[in-house]
Order: C-alpha cells, then sequence, then structure tokens
C-alpha cells in the first residue's frame, strides 16, 4: 500500500511539472504586452520598456519559468496585472465560490441520478428505463451555456421566480446566497446527474447479474431490498471514483456557468483573466484547477484501491 | 455514508424553506419587479428609505486602479469620484469650478499658473492637505520610475513652487490652454502624501484621498466598500456608506438594477433605453457627453494609402442607421472629434450616406477588390455595428471581414501598426486639445492611424497657445473639416451618457464627463 | 469476445461476415432511440450540405425595418436585432457546427492515432514516461480552459477554434489507440506476422489498426458531439466563428440580451445544438450497442 501510494505521489509531481510548463509555455505565447496593458492608450515607448523591465519580461523564457516556478513553490503566485492584488488573495477569495457551487450540485446530481439509474436498471427495458436512458443522453448534449439560457429565460424572465444571476456569500446571506445558487447549481447538477445516471444503470446492471445477487433471490429475499440493501452499495463504488475523474470536466462546465449567471467563482475567474491578459491571474488559477483535479485524481485512485480489493496495487490505474 | 445523508437531508430542507420564503414574499409585494427577498421589497419602497444607508452603484467593468495617478482604465474614475477631490471640477454646463483650489491665476504669458487652495482640508488618514502635497503629487506624477500613464499630461510642468502654505505655482515650459482641464481629472486628484510614503506600491491597495468616501475594503471583481469620512471638508454626504459593485454584462446590470439589487447604474445597453424610460421605479438621466467613437485606418498599409478609399468608407456608411437600430437613439451621427455638448463641435453637417458618391470614389481610386479586416472588441454592439458597416461597404464595393479581438491585444496591435482597421473610440475631454492633439499630431503617442499633415499640426499647435475660446473655435472648425476630408480616421457617432436609478435616488449630478459624483446624492 | 461470437456463428452459417453484418444491423434497429438519432443525424447534414437551396433568405442580409420580429410566415423564427433572418441562419450554422466537429475530431485522429499506434506497440520510456504523463497533463486541465487558452493564443476564429478543440481532443485518441494496441499486440496474429518478418509498420497498419477501428469509430462520433458543444462554447465566448458568419454559440450570445423582448433569438439556435448533439450521442451510442453487445 505505502509503495502503490509513493508511487502515485511521484507521478504525481511528474504531471505538475508537466502541467506548469504548458500553463507557462500557453501564457507566454499569448498574444498582447502586459505592460501595455497596466499603462494603456496614454503610455510611452520608454515607460513601457521600464515597465517591462520592472515585471521581468525582458528576462530569458526560462529565467521567468524558474522564478515562477520557485515563486509558486513558496506560495506566491505573484500579482494580478490588472489591480496588483496577491493571486493568491484572488483565489481564496474564489475558491469558495466555486466550492458551494460544486457542492450543490453534486448535491442535485444526487438527488437526481439515484433514483433515475435505480429506476432505469431495475426495470431494465420498459419506458421508464427508456425516458431515464434519454434524460441521460439528452442531458450530457445540451450544452451549459443553453441550459444556463433557458433557466433565465423560464424562471427569471417569464416567470419571475428567481433573481436571473449575482451572488451573495453565504455567510452574509445564507437564504439568498443558496436562492440565487439555484438556477447554476441545476445547470450544472443536471449535466453531472446525467452522467452519473448513465454510470449508475450500468454499473448496477452488472452488480445486479452477479452471483451474491442470484443468492440473494435464492435465499428469498425481497427484489427491493436485494436491490437497496446490496446491489446500490457496491454500484456506487465505481459511481462515486468515475465522478471524481470527472472533476475537470466538471470545472470547465463551472467555468461556462459562472460567466452566464455573473458567479464570481473560479471559472469567470479564468474566463476573464484570459480575455483580459492578466496573465499572473491565469497562471495562479489554471495551475490550482489543475492541481485540484490532480489532487482529486489521487485520492479517488487510493479510495478506488481501498473499497475495492480487485484492484492489483501494483499496477496504477490503467 | 449515513452523515452525508443527513447532510443531504439538510440542504434539501433549507432548500425548501428558501424557496417558499422566496414565494410567499412574491406573492405579498404587488409589483413584480420588486421582492426577490424581504428585506429587498423594503429597499424598493420610499417609505422604509431611512434603514438604508448604503448606496449600490453597479459599474460596466471592475475598476483595476484606485489610485489615480497609476489609472489608465476610464472605469476607474467613477470610484475615484468618491474617494479624491481633484483641485478643480466642472459643472453641468462644463464651466470650471473650484474644489481644491479656491482660484487660479494664469499668467499672461500663458506659462505660470498660481493656485490658492481651500483650507481646512484634511486627507483620511489625518494628513492635512496644502501647497507642499499638491507639490508632492505633480512630482510623483511626473517620476520617470513611477511611470504614471498620468505623465503625459503634466509633462509640460518644469516646476512646481510653494508659495505659502495655501498657494501653489505651476510653471509650465510652453503654453498649454487646456491645463486647467486637465486638473479636473485624474491628474488633478490629490492623494496623501503620508499614505504615499508609507505603503509604497501598496498604496493602490489602501487609497488616501481627501474625498466624501474613504476606502473599506475591496474584493476583487466583486465589490468595493466605502463609508463616509466623518472629517470631510464639505457639507458631509447624506448617504452612510457606497459600495461599488462591478457588472460587466449591461443585462445583468440593468436586471439587477430593476429588482432592487443596485441603487444607480454608470452605464445602460442602448436596447435598454426605452424600457428603463417606462418603468416608473426608475430614473433615466440622459446626457450628450464628450467623446467619439469611430474606426482608426492605418494610413500606411494598403488600401488605406489611398485617400480615396478612406473618404469612400467616410462617406458609405449610414450612420443615421447605426445610431437608430444598434443605439436606440442613444448615439447621435460623427462627423468631427467634438462631441455636440463641447464649445468645439463643428457647426458644418455632413453628407450621410451617399452610395453613389461612395461608389465613384472606389472606381476614381483604381484598385480593385478592395478588401481589409476591422478588429473589433467582443460586445454585441460592436458587433452589431461592424455588420452593419460590413453590409453597407459591400455595397459600394469594399470587402471588409470583421474580427474580434481582445481590448489588451487591441492596444498592442495599435501601438506596434499591426492593423488595417480598429473600431476604437475616445472617452472625450472637458477641452478639445485632449480629444485631438494626441490622435492627430504626427508621431502623437495615440496617433495609430500614422496621419501626418503639417497643416493639421499647425493649428493643434497654435489652438494650444491661445487662450481666446472664440478663436480657438476658428482653428477646430478648420481641423474638423481637414480631417473630414483626408478621413484618416472615420467618426462613426457620439455617445449620450445614461444614468440609471431607482426612483428614491435623488440629487445626482449628471455632468458630461459621465462620472458619478456620490457627494451629493441622498435617498428620499 | 469477439472471437467468441465469431465461433459461435462459424458452426450454424457458412458466411460469417455478412451474418454478423445482419445481426449487427439488427441490434440497432432494435435500438428506436440510435435509429431516430441517425435519422436527424442525417437531415442534419443534408440540411447542411443544401443549405443554400433550403432556406429563404439570405443569411447575412439585413432588413432595418425588420428587426426583433415574432416569428411569422416569412420569417419563420423570427428576425435578430439587426433584421436578419433567424431560420436561414440557424440552417447556415448547421454547416459551421457540423464542420466544426468534423474537422476537429479529424485533426485529434491525424495527431491522435499515429501516436497512439506508436506508443502502444513500441512501449518503453517514451511511451510510459514522455506520451503517457503528457497525456496525463493535458487531462489535467478543464478541456474548456484549455480550449480557451489555445483559442486565445491562436487568435479568434473558426480555425483556430477548430485546431484548438482538435488538440484538447487528441490525448484521449492517444490513450484510446494504446490501450486498444497493447490488447491487440500479445495476440497471436500479430506475434505470427512478427515471426514471418512482416516490418513493425506494415505489422501496426495491416494487423493492429483494423483492429482498433471499431472502438475508434464509436469514440470520435461521441467526441464529435463535444466537439460541436465546444465550439459553440467558444463562439459563445466570443473566440470562435466570426461575424457576419451564422454559428449558433454566437447566436445564443447575442440572443442572450434580449431574452424578455425576443427570446426567439436565443433559443432557435440553442433547441438546434441540443437536438443536433443530442442525435449524434443517440447515433454513436447506437453504434458502440451495436459493436458490442455485452455493454447493452
Amino acid at each position: 500500500m505505502v509503495s502503490f501510494i509513493l508511487r502515485r505521489l511521484g507521478l504525481m509531481i511528474v504531471i505538475l511539472f508537466l502541467v506548469s510548463i504548458i500553463i507557462f509555455s500557453l501564457v507566454n505565447v499569448l498574444p498582447g504586452d502586459p505592460a501595455l496593458l497596466v499603462l494603456g492608450q496614454e503610455a510611452t515607448p520608454d515607460q513601457i520598456e521600464a515597465l517591462r523591465d520592472e515585471m521581468g519580461l525582458n528576462d530569458p523564457l526560462i529565467v521567468q519559468y524558474f522564478n515562477w516556478v520557485v515563486d509558486v513553490l513558496q506560495g506566491d503566485f505573484g500579482n494580478s496585472i490588472r489591480d496588483n492584488t496577491a493571486v493568491t488573495t484572488i483565489l481564496m477569495q474564489k475558491i469558495p465560490v466555486t466550492l458551494e457551487l460544486t457542492v450543490l450540485s453534486f448535491f442535485f446530481a444526487i438527488l437526481i441520478a439515484i433514483p433515475a439509474g435505480i429506476i432505469s436498471a431495475s426495470r431494465k427495458g420498459t419506458a421508464w428505463d427508456y425516458s431515464s436512458t434519454l434524460f441521460a443522453l439528452s442531458g450530457v448534449s445540451v450544452p451549459p451555456f443553453f441550459l444556463g439560457i433557458l433557466f433565465i429565460f423560464i424562471f427569471a424572465v417569464t416567470l419571475g421566480w428567481l433573481p436571473p444571476s449575482g451572488y451573495v456569500p453565504l455567510t452574509e446571506d445564507f437564504g439568498r446566497s443558496l436562492l440565487l445558487m439555484l438556477m447554476p447549481a441545476l445547470t450544472i447538477g443536471i449535466r453531472l446527474s446525467a452522467e452519473l445516471t448513465r454510470m449508475l444503470r450500468s454499473s448496477l446492471l452488472e452488480v445486479l447479474q452477479s452471483d451474491y445477487i442470484r443468492t440473494g433471490y435464492a435465499k428469498g429475499l425481497l427484489e427491493k431490498s436485494v436491490v437497496f440493501g446490496h446491489a446500490l452499495r457496491n454500484a456506487l463504488i465505481p459511481v462515486i471514483t468515475v465522478s471524481g475523474l470527472q472533476m475537470a470536466t466538471f470545472l470547465g462546465g463551472a467555468v461556462i456557468t459562472e460567466t452566464i449567471f455573473s458567479v464570481p467563482g473560479l471559472g469567470q475567474l479564468v474566463v476573464t483573466s484570459i480575455l483580459t491578459r492578466d496573465f499572473p491571474v491565469v497562471q495562479g488559477a489554471v495551475m490550482f484547477m489543475a492541481f485540484a483535479v490532480i489532487l482529486i485524481n489521487f485520492f479517488v485512485d487510493i479510495l478506488y484501491s481501498v473499497l475495492d480489493p480487485r484492484i492489483k496495487l501494483s499496477g496504477g490505474t490503467k | 455514508m449515513r452523515k452525508l445523508f443527513l447532510f443531504a437531508l439538510l440542504l434539501a430542507f433549507s432548500f425548501l424553506m428558501v424557496a417558499c420564503s422566496s414565494a410567499s414574499s412574491s406573492t405579498d409585494g404587488n409589483d413584480a419587479s420588486e421582492g426577490d427577498s424581504d428585506n429587498q421589497s423594503e429597499d424598493s419602497s420610499s417609505s422604509n428609505s431611512e434603514s438604508k444607508d448604503t448606496l449600490v452603484i453597479g459599474l460596466d467593468d471592475d475598476p483595476p486602479q484606485l489610485d489615480p495617478h497609476r489609472s489608465s482604465a476610464a472605469v476607474d474614475r467613477q470610484t475615484f469620484q468618491s474617494l479624491y477631490n481633484k483641485l478643480i471640477d466642472i459643472n453641468e454646463n462644463l464651466e470650471l469650478e473650484p474644489e481644491l483650489a479656491t482660484d487660479w491665476n494664469i499668467s499672461d504669458d500663458g506659462l505660470t499658473y498660481t493656485l490658492t487652495l481651500q483650507e481646512g482640508v484634511t486627507f483620511h488618514d489625518g494628513t492635512d492637505f496644502n501647497a507642499e502635497a499638491v507639490k508632492f503629487n505633480f512630482e510623483r506624477m511626473l517620476d520617470p520610475d513611477f511611470a504614471s500613464p498620468r505623465a503625459s499630461e503634466v509633462n509640460l510642468i518644469e516646476e512646481v513652487n510653494v508659495l505659502g502654505d495655501y498657494e501653489v505655482e505651476i510653471v509650465l515650459s510652453e503654453p498649454f490652454a487646456p491645463f486647467l482641464s486637465v486638473l479636473t481629472d485624474r491628474a488633478g486628484m490629490m492623494v496623501s502624501p503620508t499614505a504615499v510614503e508609507e505603503l509604497g506600491d501598496d498604496f493602490a491597495n489602501q487609497p488616501v484621498g481627501t474625498g466624501p468616501y474613504e476606502f473599506v475594503e475591496r474584493v476583487a471583481q466583486s465589490k468595493i466598500e466605502l463609508t463616509r469620512y466623518e472629517g470631510y471638508w464639505r457639507e458631509k454626504p447624506a448617504i452612510a456608506n457606497v459600495e461599488i459593485r462591478p457588472f460587466p454584462d449591461a443585462n445583468v446590470r440593468v436586471t439587477n438594477l430593476v429588482s432592487g439589487e443596485l441603487d444607480l447604474l454608470n452605464k445602460i445597453a442602448f436596447k435598454d433605453i426605452e424600457k428603463l424610460k417606462e418603468d416608473p421605479s426608475i430614473t433615466l438621466l440622459e446626457k450628450d457627453a464628450l467623446g467619439y467613437q469611430g474606426i482608426h485606418l492605418n494610413t500606411e498599409v494598403e488600401p488605406f494609402t489611398n485617400k480615396n478609399i478612406r473618404q469612400a468608407i467616410n462617406l458609405a456608411i449610414d450612420r443615421e442607421a447605426i445610431t437608430r437600430v444598434v443605439f436606440h437613439g442613444g448615439a447621435v451621427p460623427a462627423v468631427s472629434a467634438f462631441a455636440p455638448s463641447s464649445w468645439a463641435a463643428p457647426d458644418f453637417e455632413q453628407p450621410n450616406a451617399d452610395v453613389e458618391a461612395a461608389k465613384a470614389l472606389v472606381e476614381e481610386s483604381g484598385l480593385t477588390d478592395v478588401s481589409f479586416t476591422l478588429k473589433i472588441n467582443p460586445k454585441p454592439e460592436e458587433e452589431q455595428m461592424a455588420q452593419m458597416m460590413q453590409a453597407m461597404l459591400s455595397e459600394v464595393g469594399i470587402t471588409m471581414e470583421i474580427e474580434m479581438v481582445e481590448f489588451g491585444t487591441m492596444l498592442d496591435q495599435l501601438s506596434t501598426g499591426d492593423f488595417e482597421a480598429v473600431r476604437l473610440g475616445w472617452s472625450g475631454r472637458t477641452d478639445p486639445d485632449g480629444n485631438a492633439y494626441r490622435f492627430f499630431y504626427t508621431d502623437a503617442p495615440n496617433n495609430y492611424t500614422n496621419y501626418s499633415n503639417p497643416e493639421v499640426d499647425g493649428l493643434l499647435d497654435e489652438a494650444r497657445t491661445v487662450s481666446v475660446q472664440e478663436e480657438r473655435k476658428a482653428m477646430y472648425d478648420q481641423l474638423s473639416e481637414i480631417l473630414w476630408d483626408d478621413a484618416p480616421y472615420i467618426f462613426l457617432y457620439h455617445e449620450r451618457d445614461y444614468k440609471a436609478m431607482k426612483n428614491y435616488v435623488k440629487g445626482f449630478e449628471h455632468v458630461a464627463d459621465t462620472m458619478v459624483r456620490t457627494e451629493s446624492v441622498y435617498f428620499e | 469476445m469477439e472471437q467468441a461470437t465469431e465461433a459461435n456463428v462459424k458452426q450454424k452459417i457458412p458466411n460469417p461476415r455478412v451474418e454478423m453484418f445482419k445481426a449487427m444491423m439488427g441490434r440497432f434497429f432494435q435500438n428506436k432511440l440510435a435509429v431516430l438519432g441517425g435519422f436527424f443525424t442525417f437531415l442534419l447534414i443534408f440540411m447542411a450540405i443544401f443549405a443554400s437551396v433550403i432556406v429563404p433568405h439570405d443569411p447575412i442580409e439585413q432588413n432595418y425595418s425588420e428587426i426583433m420580429m415574432s416569428p411569422s410566415a416569412d420569417h419563420w423564427f423570427g428576425t435578430d436585432e439587426i433584421g436578419r433572418d433567424i431560420f436561414s441562419r440557424v440552417i447556415y450554422g448547421a454547416q459551421v457546427s457540423l464542420q466544426a466537429g468534423l474537422i476537429s475530431v479529424g485533426i485529434a485522429l491525424a495527431v491522435g492515432v499515429p501516436i497512439g499506434l506508436i506508443s502502444g506497440y513500441y512501449r518503453g520510456f517514451w511511451d510510459e514516461f514522455v506520451i503517457m504523463r503528457f497525456t496525463d497533463a493535458m487531462l489535467s486541465f478543464p478541456p474548456l480552459v484549455l480550449a480557451l487558452a489555445l483559442a486565445a493564443v491562436l487568435g479568434a476564429g473558426l480555425e483556430n477554434a477548430m485546431i484548438a478543440i482538435g488538440i484538447v481532443l487528441t490525448p484521449n485518441f492517444i490513450r484510446l489507440i494504446r490501450a486498444e494496441v497493447i490488447a491487440h499486440r500479445e495476440r497471436e496474429y500479430v506475434e505470427a506476422g512478427k515471426a514471418s518478418g512482416l516490418r513493425d509498420w506494415r505489422i501496426i497498419l495491416i494487423h493492429i489498426l483494423p483492429n482498433t477501428l471499431a472502438p475508434i469509430m464509436v469514440q470520435a462520433t461521441l467526441a464529435i458531439a463535444s466537439a460541436i458543444i465546444s465550439e459553440a462554447s467558444l463562439s459563445y465566448l466570443g473566440l470562435g466563428t466570426q461575424p457576419p458568419d451564422p454559428s449558433w454559440g454566437a447566436m445564443l450570445a447575442d440572443g442572450q440580451g434580449y431574452l424578455s423582448d425576443a427570446p426567439w433569438i436565443a433559443l432557435f439556435p440553442g433547441i438546434f445544438i441540443f437536438i443536433t448533439v443530442l442525435s449524434i450521442n443517440l447515433f454513436g451510442d447506437g453504434i458502440r450497442d451495436m459493436l458490442d453487445p455485452k455493454l447493452k
């Protein structure tokens, strides 16, 4: 077990290193001069050159990369070009927002996926199964921005039940915060639930066909309790792990959803900082996202190997 | 597993509660536009306004800078109005008014400006405002190491002399008629010398001025909180707190105003003009602004080396249609750099969309298959306008491609000359010089079009030295004629400025510089 | 399992390939949703190809006297904020979307298949420590964030958006193909090929590649669906198709501002993205079930 974890840790560091190189190169080939961005239309060439020097933009790329990595390892992501705030401060402000969205989205996803998956698997081949399959596929097929706009159109514009967008921290106004998060969380949650439903269905079907469930039948246990008692618990293992592995896709969905609903989270931060060429923020935010994904994958791997003894410890994931 | 389930149940329960409470509040209120939550509907009804002590302002972007001498983004200026005082202010008729400077004298040669300062003014950190502070501020802007974007406005200053505690003398190296009007904007905003020395670069995160409100906290891209400065030298503002929230999406901004989250907007989408005018809970103020919008044509690349083509574009565009369709009457067609509200606005009119003449000019140019790429910012109004112009130009035989470029990249490409045509305007300055010199003088900092005309240079120089308005007006008229004929820049329209606020927000002074002046605002 | 079915079939029928094909088609047509998806997919392709014949109006022609008109007999889906016919734009938008889906997946295949084949066949240091770890790193990014950054680097425009999406999709194909190759390279026919002195590239092309085609096809179909969403997302954010070309994502972004006055501007393109992606997904699922009956 220990050697397995160590191996995975080593792998994680290698991947993080590659991730940092990819981010750094991407950001450095982005068109647009940060110095010019700071000084604006009224800057003189001398001022721009002076600022470029000060920002270290005239150093060789290797030096810039090395400086950045050393700073990051010390927890310093630099300062935003736009408003000079420390990137770590900005991240600390954005992370709780995206976390709230994440928790609520998973909550909705699970709320929908578990019944849908159970119904679909336990009544395989019926109209129930078909509609739940169709729902699942629809959920995967609907672009998040269209679903978001549709929600705004229905619940905010037409019915006037919900505020169209905005954000209030949980600590400031608990109820209102949840209310504002309702549509964004549903937008992501529905897509997530679609994926979970599909996974749960196939996972349940597999378990239902396995030997010990058949034994349950033979012992005369009722079908319902079989499904709920044994099958679900076993079927959930792969579902949980796979949903952990979906983290990258999930964060991608958050990017566009936060933009639509003006939720000031990580996703919106990434979009605006890429579009406004705020390089230190792009580097910091994307690095953080990738790090979160890698970390979650790491824990899921370990969790999976603990939960499912069938996996070979030495072999890694694949 | 069980704990998780319990947690889920709890969440579900709280959601239900929220849903119920919101449902009940929306049935309580008769007006559908208010009442997203209970306290909000209270705010919207004027009888309860005493309980409301915060003015919530929605801006069209997050202000990047809180330090006026570092600032280059127009949106910054909105926040500065609350945090700082300027040496001189302008009023609703665009006349100069005393603010921190109670009086000013200009020597006959136009080189020496003597300012008398207001006594009894303190910065938010307790530092006294006096002649030394003024000197400090100008030296800060002029410091080459500080690299202030303001430097270009004040670089004619040769020396700043302290004549007394409240008297200061500014000597210019050459006459510069627009100098006083420069002091009505960021270059005239005074920051606390003590705070600057203590905080250094961090000043931008903890700004200290003399304004009616002092800084409390900022959450980037979320909000800026200000509170009334109890030691303010003029009558203290009526509202205790100001909260500034950025909403880059115009729809979101307007919806939040209607629903009562916001009290005042600095900008609205033009398509919402009608809607907001009709809304009884909203006051919509309208004012001609000072800026202009148009297209920079790079006169050093094909096809714009050819004057006929530039003129053809000038004539092919139906400005009336653009202001009607895209701006819903919230803009007026432009033929010069000077908006109708400016005294320098030309009296003459120019032909609107003369397709036949434009076609003739294209033919005359001797060029065939004329095509170019227009770079625009990715905004709905920009896209609509660009597509309209694309259609108009294709009618006279000019192919225009559209490319959306983010603002930062656009500035970069403008300064390196990597463009054919760019759709970019200017927010405008009170003095006409601020709208023309920097763009059309040979090799001036913002002369992106690489336009060079000795006649224009001569006029611009001369207008800086003369201080009689009528004489300057004649020069700017002549300039407008030449620029229309040479057409290095296609003037398209002058935007009107709109300030939308809840009807209980009173006392707002709407000045053509488009600033949100919070000092005089109160709730009713 | 493929061998098993083949063996079963051999006992009864003289021509196994035809029968297998029949059985597969039977399975596909049994799946009503897949048939429906396939039908719509081909209808959309048809629409995209014959767009110029179908549309009643020029998709970029503006009519300033018919701005934001609600759906009518003349304008089935209404008109947009500068007086263009939305139905015509939506039909032309199908061209953009399908093109984006096909080309970006084509790019991913063109890059991913060779790398996956070589990586899986030779294994070793490059495979284990460079290519696989690099795909790991690529997959650690939220796909849309990576596509957004790449599109920003390359500059706005449909071609660049397709390249960006293609790059983002590539690691998935590399991994899939590599896994397939590893599964096949120990099989007898590959061993036999090696023994008879066939060159590596011939073994890869003749013996391994054909056996990986089925999963590639399924993955590619599903990837087209996600590529269409990605293109629409980039266009929604202003980095994809440039005006005046009609892209569903850009049309949706335009229309978002008019939801209360003219909801049709946003809703119709949105519905079409949804139907297109759903159809392709249903179709792709159908193909997968057809090729691999065990999963059903």
